[in-house]
Order: structure tokens, then sequence, then C-alpha cells
């Protein structure tokens, strides 16, 4: 679904994302060194995919999609949480489009946003990602965080027809309490 | 990746054959088995039903990136499933899961058979890269059969997911194919 949740902090909001967003993100997409971390997108999607996954995360019970922006209203990006009920865990993907707003915070600040959402509105016990063993920056942020290290995915995913080592990290309800 | 419709595999003492829209009571059976369902993912969902699991056929039928397989014994007895989800092409990778769910059939080897076919046939025919999967921390029994098969350990994933409605840990395990490990 599209989150109808308003979360903000001091320097980033995450609001619902807009049909009028996704030219930016297909825009963005176009950047070969910002697809390569992202991973799941190989190619430049065209409008229409980038609309067809806009329909389809909106449909999708399972999931939470928010836009994160400035506290001015500039577009940086976005950030999903995938959920499984049953198991009170969710799986989280966040992405900083706008490069000029890399290295900043951001990123960090959206995603504990994400996070008190997670762990307070909707009282899940686990939230993880994986990420590239490489990519130091996000890696950095997410330990910010408070995730920890959990294990070594090898060989999880084909970076420029090589295959690559990932990372998966997470944190736990009484871990984010305790900060 | 064109996967024919029909595919069977043989092992030593299973064989693997597709999964048809007959078997789905029998996999009713089997994942409402408390004892099967104890170490099932799925285990704090609502039970299965038929018409659910119909629903989730109909759904997922066709769907380029799974393959569910029935394990039979030689003789052509059907003792549990095995399948692939998650195939991901691009990165050469898919998730495994698989279960016994004729109890009368546990730790005899079977499993362990019929994970050695379907890692040849991911590695040779669909040529992935690596097969990965997550188990109960204190499933030994499962754990000894995918170590046999070559499942290496990852990590240990905390409280990854919920049984009998407390946080358990699973295991995290891969095998990589031998020439893309090196």
């Amino acid at each position: 679904m599209i989150s109808e949740s308003f979360l903000s902090s001091k320097t980033v909001r995450l609001r619902p994302v807009r049909e009028s967003d996704l030219p930016h993100y297909q825009g963005w997409l176009a950047d070969d060194e910002l697809r390569r971390w992202i991973g799941s997108v190989t190619e430049q999607p065209t409008i229409e995919e980038e609309f067809d996954w806009y329909v389809s995360r909106r449909q999708d019970p399972d999931s939470v999609l928010w836009a994160i922006e400035t506290t001015e209203g500039t577009l940086l990006g976005n950030v999903e949480l995938r959920m499984s009920v049953n198991n009170l865990r969710g799986e989280v993907g966040i992405a900083i489009f706008d490069r000029e707003y890399w290295g900043q915070g951001y990123g960090t600040e959206a995603l504990k946003l994400v996070l008190e959402y997670a762990f307070g509105e909707l009282e899940l016990n686990r939230v993880e990602l994986t990420t590239d063993h490489d990519n130091t920056r996000a890696i950095r942020s997410y330990e910010k965080c408070g995730f920890t290290q959990e294990g070594v995915l090898r060989k999880h995913r084909m970076i420029d027809g090589v295959p690559s080592d990932s990372l998966i990290l997470s944190i736990l309800r009484e871990e984010w309490q305790v900060r | 990746m064109t996967v024919a419709d029909d595919i069977r595999l043989e092992g030593d003492v299973v064989r693997l054959r597709m999964r048809k829209e007959s078997d789905l009571p029998k996999f009713v059976r089997w994942y409402n088995d408390p004892e099967v369902r104890h170490w099932l993912h799925m285990s704090e969902a609502p039970e299965q039903t038929l018409d659910g699991e119909r629903q989730r056929w109909e759904l997922t039928r066709g769907d380029p990136t799974r393959l569910s397989f029935v394990i039979e014994t030689t003789e052509g007895v059907p003792i549990g499933q095995v399948g692939l989800v998650a195939i991901d092409e691009a990165h050469r990778r898919a998730e495994l899961g698989i279960s016994i769910g004729e109890k009368a059939y546990w730790g005899r080897g079977f499993g362990t058979d019929a994970l050695r076919v379907i890692l040849r046939f991911a590695f040779e025919t669909l040529d992935l890269h690596r097969i990965e999967l997550i188990t109960d921390a204190d499933n030994d029994r499962g754990i000894r059969a995918y170590e046999k098969a070559g499942f290496k350990h990852e990590g240990l994933l905390r409280g990854k997911r919920q049984r009998y409605k407390q946080p358990i840990d699973m295991l995290l395990m891969s095998v990589v194919r031998p020439d893309v490990d090196a």
C-alpha cells in the first residue's frame, strides 16, 4: 500500500508517494551508479514500467511505501517496508535517488522514522535488510540506526556480470527501544 | 530460461515430478500435520484449506519465478515436496523449500537425495549460481541434511520468525556453484 502516514523529523519528511513523483524516480534511474546500488533495477525503467511498479506497490497489502523529501518539500527518494505480519518482521529498502543529497544523513533520518513506525505503530519484532558488501556508505548509515550484521550472502548478486556478496543486517525491537 | 512444462528428475532413492492440481489435498494434509507444520515458515498463518491451496495454485501456476515438485520414492509413493521460489535469472539465484510430509520417511535420507537432485537441476539446467534457504536454528535433522547436500552456514537471523507466538532464530544457509565460488 501507499502509506497514508506522514512522518517527520528535523531534516526529513516521509509522505505518500504520488503519481507526480514517478517521472522524477524514472529520470534518476538513468544513473548507472544509482542502479548498481539499488540492485533490483538493472535498466532504466520506462515511465510505463515505473507506473506499473507504483500500482503493484499500491495493491500490495504487505508493503508500505513512502516518498522521502526534505522539510522544504524537495523529493529525494523513497523507502519501502515489506512485512511478514505473522512473523512480526519487516524488510526495508531505502534509496536517496538525488546524488546532491548523498552522504548528508537524509537516509539515516528517514530510516529512523521508518523504524519508529515499524516498532511503535506496527509493533514488529525484527526489521532486516540486505545490501552490497561494499556499500560502505549505506552500511555506516544502517549501523548508525542500530542495525547489526548477521551474515554474508555469498555471490548473491550479479553486478556488471560479476557475482558479488551481500550482507544481511537486522535490528530487533528491544535494541531499538533501548536507544 | 525456458523450462519445459513437465520436468522429471531422478535421484538414487527419490524422483521428482512437477506438482499437479490433484496433489493439492495431499499438500493440505501434510502442511496441517502439527509435527510437519512445526518446522514450516508459515506455521503461524491460519491452517491450510483446500480452497486456499487451490487459490494459491491458480495465482502461482505459470509463475516463472517458482517451480514446485513432488518428491516420490522410486516406487512412486509421494512423500513430500521441494521447490524453488524467487528464481532470479538476473542474479542467478533462488530460494529453496523442502518438507517431507509422510513422517514414516523422516530420517532415512530421502530429503537429502531430493536436495542433491534439485541442486543439480538448479545449477546444471537452470544455470543458477546460488541456492539459499532459511531454517529454524533448532531444526537439527534438517540442518544435517542441508549440510550433507553441501549447504554452508552464512548467518544466524535473530528472531526471524514467530513459532507459537514466540520469536525464534533461523539459520541462513546456501550452496554456491563450485565454479562460481572459486
